[in-house]
């Protein structure tokens, strides 16, 4: 594959660089880490939302999701740091990070949750009140033990998604792996020597999810 | 009568000393420093490296392909052989050396210094401390700088050199280390934000060099002279005049080393 390139590796000129990319593969995992949390509660929040009684919750849910999702992260995460963040005081660029991304993964997030729930059938709604539940017992105990295992699967897969997405943050100078190998190439002019092992660091963050994904999703079955 | 025009067809091309070699030469650059590489409105590249590009083929006898590319992937590309050569204000430094072949300096630049006013920065002294943080365009000859030079500070590698104004501006960096002609374009953009300190940081300037591979001395040769053929016939002169005629009055009247 690589004949074709008609490329001098220089392994050599990259070794010398490798605490920069064990520091940049760290920071990869810590700011994927938080926005995984984070993105989870505001997928389960904007969830709710659109299914809400309020009607303002219900619209500003929708609009949320319609603009997060209807626009590429590249350009919500420069409006972000360089407008919102910087009107709000907020200059730790590693906090606007982890923020910007949750944003933008809980969009996805309350899309997989709500379409879970409304994929369990009505009757089962209509069947847990005429056993007398209250709605908070028809969710705690019939509809979210169905929804969970809908859940999952797709769930895991997009946090999969954050860890490759964290790579964008590269354009507002957080030093995560992708910026760190792109620094080094511009030092050491290798580009491939750099790229490679970015490309082997992030397999070997996703693929453990998606192997345990795919471990959940047979245990669901039973 | 169809094999006749076509033959003229044929002729015509053989005896065009431009279209005589058949190979192409492909001049990469970023299409990103005015008035040195830009492009007009409709995306057609030009610009003083433009110009230069194409008085080098003329000079060659062979014909010229621009291709814009970002700046860190211009010497990859060049190492790839996916172009022939870089002119792209690139400054000849030791570490572009150890990849890349440079032919002699065509023009010289000073690296300088855009800041914010409540940063206190007065001169490069100030910025060597724990605690600043020093906005760069990755790969550049200031980022080179910054890392070697300014050790205690931080840095902030960033792929625009709009991104790095706007940090200085926004104060999130006390400072952006640039060559001086970037950095008095960016103030008088923001004349009321920013402040530059257009005092040379290096005590040598930085000479640009045409950009080629290793071991090519045959067209190594060819371009150092087409530079020197360049430099005495008044071809940089007329560049100047045709792009930096404002900015060279500025430059007299701040006492700064004009490109040529």
């Amino acid at each position: 594959m690589f004949m074709g390139t008609q490329y001098n590796f220089n392994w050599g000129s990259i070794y010398e660089y490798k605490q920069k990319f064990i520091d940049g593969f760290l920071t990869t995992i810590y700011i994927s880490f938080f926005s995984l949390i984070l993105s989870f509660f505001i997928g389960l929040f904007f969830a709710y939302g659109q299914n809400s009684k309020l009607i303002l919750l219900r619209f500003f849910s929708r609009f949320y999701i319609e603009t997060i999702r209807g626009t590429p992260l590249l350009v919500q995460i420069l409006i972000f740091f360089y407008v919102i963040a910087a009107n709000l005081g907020l200059d730790n660029r590693y906090i606007a990070g982890v923020l910007i991304l949750s944003l933008f993964s809980g969009a996805y997030i309350s899309e997989i949750i709500r379409a879970a729930i409304h994929s369990i059938p009505q009757e089962q709604y209509e069947t847990g009140l005429s056993l007398g539940f209250t709605i908070f017992q028809t969710y705690r105990y019939i509809i979210f033990p169905q929804a969970y295992k809908r859940i999952i699967p797709p769930l895991t897969g997009q946090f999969a998604s954050i860890i490759k997405d964290s790579s964008l943050l590269s354009i507002i100078s957080v030093n995560e792996f992708t910026m760190n190998a792109q620094e080094v190439n511009s030092y050491t002019f290798s580009t491939l020597e750099s790229y490679i092992p970015l490309a082997i660091g992030y397999l070997l963050l996703t693929y453990p999810i998606s192997l345990w994904s795919r471990k959940l999703e047979k245990k669901m079955k039973d | 009568m169809l094999l006749k025009s076509f033959m003229s067809f044929v002729l015509l091309f053989a005896l065009n000393p431009v279209f005589a070699n058949a190979k192409p030469l492909r001049v990469g650059m970023e299409l990103q420093y005015p008035p040195f590489e830009m492009s007009t409105k409709d995306g057609t590249p030009s610009g003083i490296s433009v110009d230069l590009a194409k008085a080098l083929g003329k000079y060659l006898g062979r014909k010229v392909i621009i291709e814009n590319i970002a700046w860190d992937g211009l010497i990859p590309s060049l190492k790839t052989k996916k172009i022939d050569i870089i002119i792209s204000s690139m400054t000849i430094t030791n570490e572009r050396k150890k990849v890349i072949d440079f032919s002699i300096p065509y023009a010289q630049a000073n690296l300088s210094i855009l800041t914010n006013p409540t940063s206190g920065v007065k001169s490069v002294k100030d910025l060597n401390q724990k605690g600043r943080v020093i906005a760069v365009k990755k790969g550049t000859t200031g980022n080179i700088y910054a890392m070697e030079h300014l050790k205690k500070a931080k840095l902030l590698i960033l792929d625009k050199e709009s991104s790095a104004v706007l940090e200085v501006i926004q104060k999130r960096a006390d400072a952006f280390i640039y060559d001086q002609l970037t950095v008095y374009r960016d103030w008088e953009h923001h004349k009321k934000t920013t402040v530059a300190l257009l005092k040379p940081i290096t005590k040598k300037p930085g000479y640009w060099g045409i950009a080629l591979r290793q071991n090519e001395p045959k067209l190594k040769k060819k371009i150092n002279a087409f530079i020197k053929k360049a430099k005495s016939d008044g071809t940089f002169d007329k560049l100047a005049y045709k792009y930096l005629k404002n900015i060279k009055k500025t430059f007299i009247r701040l006492n700064i080393p004009f490109f040529f």
